[in-house]
This record gives structure tokens, sequence and C-alpha cells, in this order.
């Protein structure tokens, strides 16, 4: 310990740790709260962005926001990612504020910060440490059953989101679309797999207006006949998301 | 605090099981424009004999020219159904054919073609039809059928039932060329000579109804306009002014001829009206102003005028009299030809010492460059707006070549005896 140049963080471990878990955890929720509310009216959108800019153009999320439509499930995608994003709208909230120890409150950032004020903790204290140790334990608990709900929706979403690109990759080969196709049509199509990956049936719930663009849409599923890949899914995953689906065509790479 | 975790937790459960019941939708925003593939079986013949002409062969033509079509070898079909009942989806799904065509073709004084078109993919009937004609007219009958197929298949009207005008000229080693203006179908098939001189024969033009033409002959030794009924030859001469007659072009209406004349001086664009063969001047400009061309609305033409010091294409309004200029991209731009929809304009731009043929987009104002030979000229539209005609030089002869407009295909018509050159594409030809 002596041996190293780096000042290791004198405040006590159990402390820190819990800190800034609670502080992450803290930022996340109400990172997320904060998305779905002001998610609510355009809904749809949210979560179509994500996958399309993952593997596709970046171009779409901007002009993707805008739009209306009712949103599956956004608040898992962004699970993984808000990391970043949280530390930036924690520092305003004033809640996020550790719990257990009252005094290091001051800014949001985590790993810095401890060490110029690591001293206040053991000087405020104003439960007996028994009690502060239970609470940081259950509470720990807590957060690390939350964590782990977290984590498996998030594993379980990228794994969606990588089939997501597989549909749309495996479709956007398959899509011939006429002449006449412009860049402001958009037919939407409601696919309904089985769990080999089969598709069963191919329906224009929304039509483009066009007859010909909407049948290039049709025949570009038609065409793909199955995602064997999707096999790989988990049963509940399956079902929750690809049992039934909607394929949203809306070329952006046409002249006019 | 831990009760507001719990809050918090439990609000995010709602949301995720609120959220699970809303689809999962996925977004395609790409494409290939690969052609799609279409069996095109040939039709029975139902008559004594044998068919007088091969309906299919030239249905598949024109699917194939089109460029968004590829047609199914014959030799790949694993069946030759004619009747629905006899169409097993299988068999084309296992060749991959998208779409097939079947028909009957029946001639019982009149010709009578009868088509079908499934959808593979789907395994449904997509649309059935027919034609009815005289016999001789059998490949406008397949033309016509190409055309509903088309339209069916890509939202835009098919233009295979159209004709083309050109000149083609036999050259004489050490005597005078033959110059031949030929009518022939939009395949470059049935060619038919309307007129033939020893002297040129420039600019054919069609009227907007299809019926008559238009051309400069020198045939009496100076250049005049004339125009012709179609069906029954009979002719009439509209100019025979000193100087330059040329460019002929019908108003959208049919009552006006825009033209270019140089009696007063130098190359002016002059309206005649066709009825009382009353010309008004339009320009009268020192430079030379040629080439004009209709706006689809018949409000305004468009131009060629060097009067920027290069050949540029201008727009004049008829009712501002105002003149703009539409080009500024390169050095030297002519021979517009505008679309039906009244966007694109297919033109001659000069690029690196070639002449391209090039569409302007006169909303975005973008210039396209659809062809990469050197001698290309005298674009002319196809009426659905989707292929460029045009003239170029292929293995040391004119020949004709089209392009679509968004430069993805291309083909050569036909190759034939002598230089071809100044197609026109006609409007929609009525039944």
């Amino acid at each position: 310990m002596n041996t190293s140049i780096y000042a290791k963080p004198i405040m006590p471990r159990i402390v820190v740790r819990p800190l800034l878990v609670t502080l992450f955890l803290h930022a996340l929720m109400l990172w997320l709260l904060t998305v779905n509310f002001s998610d609510s009216q355009s809904e749809v959108v949210k979560m179509k962005p994500a996958p399309v800019v993952i593997n596709a153009r970046l171009v779409d999320a901007s002009e993707l926001q805008p739009k209306p439509k009712p949103a599956p499930k956004p608040q898992p995608k962004p699970a993984p990612k808000p990391a970043p994003k949280p530390k930036v709208e924690a520092p305003p909230e004033p809640k996020p504020a550790p719990k257990p120890a009252p005094k290091p409150a001051p800014k949001p950032a985590p790993k810095p910060e401890p060490k110029p004020e690591p001293k206040p903790e053991p000087a405020t204290p104003r439960m007996t440490p028994q009690e502060l140790a239970a609470l940081a334990r259950a509470e720990l608990n807590d957060q690390l059953l939350a964590e782990e709900a977290a984590r498996a929706t998030a594993a379980a979403d990228e794994m969606a989101a990588s089939f997501v690109a597989l549909i749309q990759q495996t479709v956007v080969g398959y899509w011939s679309r006429p002449p006449s196709a412009r860049n402001d049509m958009q037919a939407e199509l409601q696919i309904q797999l089985i769990p080999t990956g089969e598709v069963v049936s191919v329906q224009v719930v929304k039509s483009s207006g066009n007859a010909a663009f909407d049948r290039s849409a049709v025949n570009a599923v038609q065409k793909a006949g199955a995602f064997p890949e999707l096999q790989k899914l988990p049963n509940a995953e399956f079902e929750r998301q690809f049992r039934r689906f909607r394929l949203i065509f809306r070329p952006e790479d046409l002249r006019y | 605090m831990k009760h507001t975790i719990r809050v918090f937790a439990g609000a995010l459960l709602l949301l995720l099981a609120w959220g699970a019941r809303a689809e999962l939708a996925i977004e395609i925003t790409q494409g290939v424009d690969n052609p799609t593939p279409i069996a095109v079986v040939p039709f029975a013949w139902q008559g004594a004999g044998t068919a007088p002409e091969d309906v299919a062969a030239v249905i598949d033509g024109d699917l194939a020219r089109s460029g968004q079509f590829s047609p199914v070898s014959r030799s790949d079909m694993l069946g030759r159904p004619s009747s629905e009942a006899e169409v097993f989806y299988r068999d084309w799904r296992a060749i991959n054919s998208d779409y097939l065509l079947i028909g009957r073709v029946s001639s019982a004084g009149a010709m009578r073609i009868e088509y079908e078109l499934f959808d593979v993919l789907r395994q449904t009937k997509v649309f059935s039809g027919f034609e009815e004609g005289p016999a001789s007219e059998a490949r406008m009958l397949a033309h016509r059928v190409a055309d509903a197929v088309y339209e069916k298949l890509t939202g835009i009207p098919g233009a295979f039932a159209t004709r083309l005008l050109y000149i083609s000229v036999q050259r004489v080693p050490g005597g005078k060329d033959y110059f031949r203006l030929t009518l022939s179908d939009s395949d470059g098939a049935r060619p038919i000579v309307l007129l033939e001189s020893r002297e040129p024969v420039l600019g054919p033009t069609w009227s907007p109804d299809g019926k008559q033409i238009a051309y400069v002959s020198f045939e009496t030794n100076r250049p005049a306009i004339y125009r012709q009924v179609l069906a029954t030859g009979e002719r009439e001469q509209l100019t025979n002014f000193k100087g330059l007659n040329s460019s002929p072009s019908w108003s959208p209406d049919g009552n006006t001829m825009a033209m270019v004349l140089s009696k007063d001086g130098n190359p002016d664009i002059y309206l005649m009206d066709l009825a009382s063969k009353r010309l008004t001047r339009v320009t009268d400009h020192y430079a030379i102003d040629t080439e004009p061309a209709w706006m689809p609305d018949g409000r305004s033409l468009l131009f060629t005028s060097d009067r920027g010091g290069k050949p540029q294409i201008y727009r004049y309004d008829l009712r501002s009299r105002d003149v703009s200029r539409l080009t500024f991209e390169g050095t030297y731009n002519a021979r517009a030809r505008v679309a039906q929809d009244g966007r694109n304009v297919a033109l001659v731009h000069q690029q690196n010492r070639q002449y391209h043929i090039a569409l302007l987009d006169l909303v975005t104002n973008r210039m396209h460059v659809l062809t990469s030979t050197e001698l290309d000229e005298s674009p002319s539209i196809a009426p659905n707006g989707s292929m460029v005609l045009y003239a170029t030089k292929y293995a040391e002869r004119g020949i004709l070549a089209a392009v679509s407009v968004d430069g993805g295909v291309k083909f050569r018509l036909p190759a034939r005896e002598g230089d071809v050159r100044e197609p026109a594409w006609s409007p929609y030809i009525p039944r």
C-alpha cells in the first residue's frame, strides 16, 4: 500500500461502494423515469431508432424521434446505455444525494470526488454504527436485486436488438422497390412468426397508398420466408417480441 | 430513501409491463433495386395453324428492357400453364420467380389476348385482363399487356404501347445519302419508312395526341417545316422562310407550334398558330435562341441560348415574358426535353469534353448525368417519364440507346443498317 504512488481513498470501503451504487442507481431510475414520462406521448418512436442507429445509419435517429407511434418497449433499451447520461442529469437533482451518508452530498461525480472529502463521514454519523451498517446492508441488497433484474432485461434486450438487426438486414436484402417508390412513403406490415422463425402471416396494417409499394414490402418479407436464427431466442423473449411484430417500410435512400 | 427506491422500482415494473403490450416495430429504410423476377409463359394459341406472333416474347422483352424485371428463361420453366387450374406455385417458387404471367391468344376475326398475373410468393392471382384488336396489331396488343402488368407491379403506367420516330441515314459512298424518317414500335420493331429523301430530314416531333408528326425537310433544297397525319399520310408545309426553319415543337394543347426561324436576322423562337398560321415572335436577342421545348402546362418554353456566352437552357414565361436561366453547371447544356411531370428535364450536358445525357431536376435544381458515352445527343423522354431515349455512337455508327431516369438501366435498340439519329418518343397512343 505504501508503495503505491496513488493514494487510495481513505473513505471506508463499506461506505463508498454502496454510496456509488446508490448514486448510480438513483440516477438511472430518475433517468429512466424522465425518459418514460417525456416519452409517454410518442411511445413507439423511442425504440425504433435504437436498433436502426446501431447498425444502420445515424441519420435515422433524428428523423425518427418526432414521429408519434406506439412505442413498444422503450425502457429496456435505454437500460444498458444510461450510464453516461445519468451523470449529466444527476447534478441538478436534489434527491440523489446519498441517503446513508449525509455529507458528501456535493456533486455527482462518483470516483474522483471521494478522495478530497473523506473525513466528514466518520465525523457526522448520527446513527449508531450498527444501525448504519444494517441500513447499508439492506439497501445494498435491494440495489443488487434491482441491478440484477436490470442486467437481465438489458441482456435480453441486447439479444433482441441483435435479432431486430438481423431481421432488418434480411428484409432489406429482399426488398426491391418499385420505381414509383418515394422517400415519403411508408407501409406498415404486421408479421407473425412461429418459434422456428418461419413467417406465417404478413399483413399490411397501414398502406402507403401505393399498391405496388405495399406489394414490394410484403414480397420482401415473403421472400425472406423465415428467420431461423430466432430459434436461439429464449422462448419468453420470442413470445414477448417476435411472435407478432411490425415492420415499417420507409425508404430513405431514394433520389426523391 | 429505501421507500423511494421501491416506488421507483415499482413504477419501472409497471412501465415495463405496459410497454410489453405494444408491438415491436422494426423499420426498413433501405432496399435493393434488383429487378423483379417474372415468368412470362408462352401464351397458348387457340387458333388455326401457328400463332402469328409470339405475344409472350414481346411482353417478356418489354419487361426486361424496363430494367425493373428479369424475366425467367423459358428453358428454366417447369411447366407451361395457360390457365389458372394449371398453375402450381411451387414450380415457380422453385425457380425463384416472384410473378407468373400466363395467357391465351385466340383469333376469330379479331385477335384476343387473355392474360392472368399471379403472385407466386403470396400464391394469389394479382389480376387478369384481355386485349382485343386486329391481328395485324398483335405486337401492339402485346405491348398493351406489358403496360398493364408493368403498371400493376410498379405503380407507374407502362409506355410500351408507344411508337418511336427517328431518322436513319444510309450512306452512299460518293453519292447522295438517303435520309429516312422512320416510325417503329417502342422496342424498335416494325420499322416503317414515312419519308425518304436524298436531302436531310431533321427534328421529327409528335403532336400531343400522337396522331400527327412534324419535321424539317430539305427536300426543296432549303429547310422547311412540315406536318403530317400518320393515319392518312396527308401532309402540309408550315414554313418556307428564308434562312433557318427548324426545331418544331407542338404545344401541349396541340394548337400552336413553337419553332426556330432566322427570317428576321439571327435564329429566334417563334410561335405559329396552327389554325391561322399566324406567327408570334417569342425571343428577340442577338444571340442564337433555339431548340424550344414546351413545359407540360403550356405556360412556358425552355430553349437553348448562348446569350450568356455558352449554350445554356433558359425558360421563357409566356405570360410575363420573363426569361430565366435554368442551367449553371458546366459550359454546355442544350436540347432540353421536359418529362410529363414537369419536373425532370433531359438535356445534353458537356463534361470533360464529352457529351452526355443529363437530367435536370427542376425542383432541386440538381443535375444528374445519366450516360457515360461520349457523343450522346437528342434526348427524348418516354411518356411515363421512366426512360430517356437518345442517339449515340457505337462501333462507329449512330445508334439509339435508352437510359432510365435514375441512370440505373441502360439498353441499346437493336442495331440496324446505317446511322440512326434524332429519336422522338411518342406520347401515349389512344386505342
